[in-house]
Formats: structure tokens, sequence, C-alpha cells
């Protein structure tokens, strides 16, 4: 096995993002909002949370 | 402790990932869906098996297919894909219902360690944010890369 491909492997090994397979099929689904009661709940916890930026900014 | 994932495939933007659940119930096929909200860079979490009727995400659905533990870490794994493309990007999950809250804040409890090293990990707690802890009944939660 060549050096560069052995050095590839250590790094995929080292990754701890997975490996994913590209699947075109799936591009329908972007920008698709599955739950919109759900969408809005998130939406209404950060009206009155505010961002949770502003959290790590502050410590 | 090395908990088994599932292979995940997702599409060209790392928005929406399906992987296969397989166990006694058979091949069930789940989606994981990163869904933008009205903060830029912050996006809703959701998951669930495909309605294999109407092709649509069913949350609600409890599949007892004997590997939620799997099904967990690999959703973790997919939020791992996800920030890896958008490094960014904040990441929410909060339950339709609180059974379902409950579940997410197993799945976070479980992968807790793992998640510090790499995220901050908050919840949220009387109308604010704070560090997550393992035990407490939060309402939503958020990741955000370090």
């Amino acid at each position: 096995m060549s050096t560069g491909v052995e050095k590839k492997i250590a790094e995929l090994n080292k990754m701890k993002a997975p490996i994913v397979v590209v699947d075109e099929s799936l591009d329908k689904y972007d920008n698709v909002i599955p739950f919109p009661e759900k969408h809005e709940k998130m939406n209404e916890i950060l009206k009155k949370t505010g961002h949770p930026e502003n959290y790590l900014k502050s410590k | 402790m090395h908990i088994f994932r599932y292979p995940l495939s997702a599409g060209k933007n790392s928005t929406s990932f399906q992987f296969i659940s397989v166990g006694p119930k058979g091949n069930i096929k789940k989606l994981i869906y990163f869904t933008p909200t009205y903060y830029p860079n912050f996006y809703n979490l959701s998951f669930g098996d495909e309605n294999p009727q109407t092709g649509k995400l069913d949350d609600l659905i409890i599949s007892n297919n004997g590997d939620s533990e799997n099904v967990l870490a690999t959703v973790v794994s997919a939020v791992y894909a996800f920030t890896y493309k958008h490094p960014d990007a904040w990441v929410a999950a909060t339950g339709s219902t609180d059974a379902r809250t409950r579940l997410y804040r197993m799945g976070l409890s479980k992968h807790f360690e793992k998640l510090n090293e790499d995220f901050y990990v908050l919840g949220q707690y009387d109308d604010s944010w704070e560090p997550f802890v393992i035990g407490k009944d939060y309402e939503a939660f958020v990741v955000k890369r370090k």
C-alpha cells in the first residue's frame, strides 16, 4: 500500500464525522419543513430565550 | 464503548440524511432533516421513520426494532456530518411530544461526554439557555461546534 493511501486511511480513521454516501434523491427534502408546528415551537422558544449565541458571548 | 452506527446517505447539501434500521421488525427507512429557522445558521433537527405510504417523515411512530441505541448513535453521527459541512451552524432539537423530548434528552445524555469534546451543548430551561446537565428536564437543546 502506498504511503499516500496509508496517510489518507489514517486521516479518515481520525475523523469523527462519518463517511456519508451522497444520494441526490434526498435533495428533494432540502428546505422541506416536516413538522411546521415543531418548527414554530422552536421559533417561539428562540423568541423567549434569545439566540444561544448570546449566552456564549456572555461567558 | 463503541456503539454500531448505521451507514448514512445524504443529499448534496447535507441537510437531509437517511439510513436503514435493521431489526426484528424488518428494514425501516429513517430520515433526519436539518431545517432552517428564522435565525441564520440555526437549524432544527427532526428525525423519524419514513411512512412507506406517503414517503413523509413520521416522528411519532415507535418502531420497536430493537436498535434504539444504534439509531440514536447514528443521529449523533449525522450531527457530526452536518456540522462538518456547516461548521457555523447551531442545531436545535425539541420533541413533538414530551416522550420524544425525553428520547432526545436520553440520546444527548448517553453521548454527552463525546459531544461535549467537540460541541457547546446547551439546554433550554426557564426561558434561558444554560450548559446541558445530565438528568435536567429541558424542553429544547442546541449544539454548536467548538
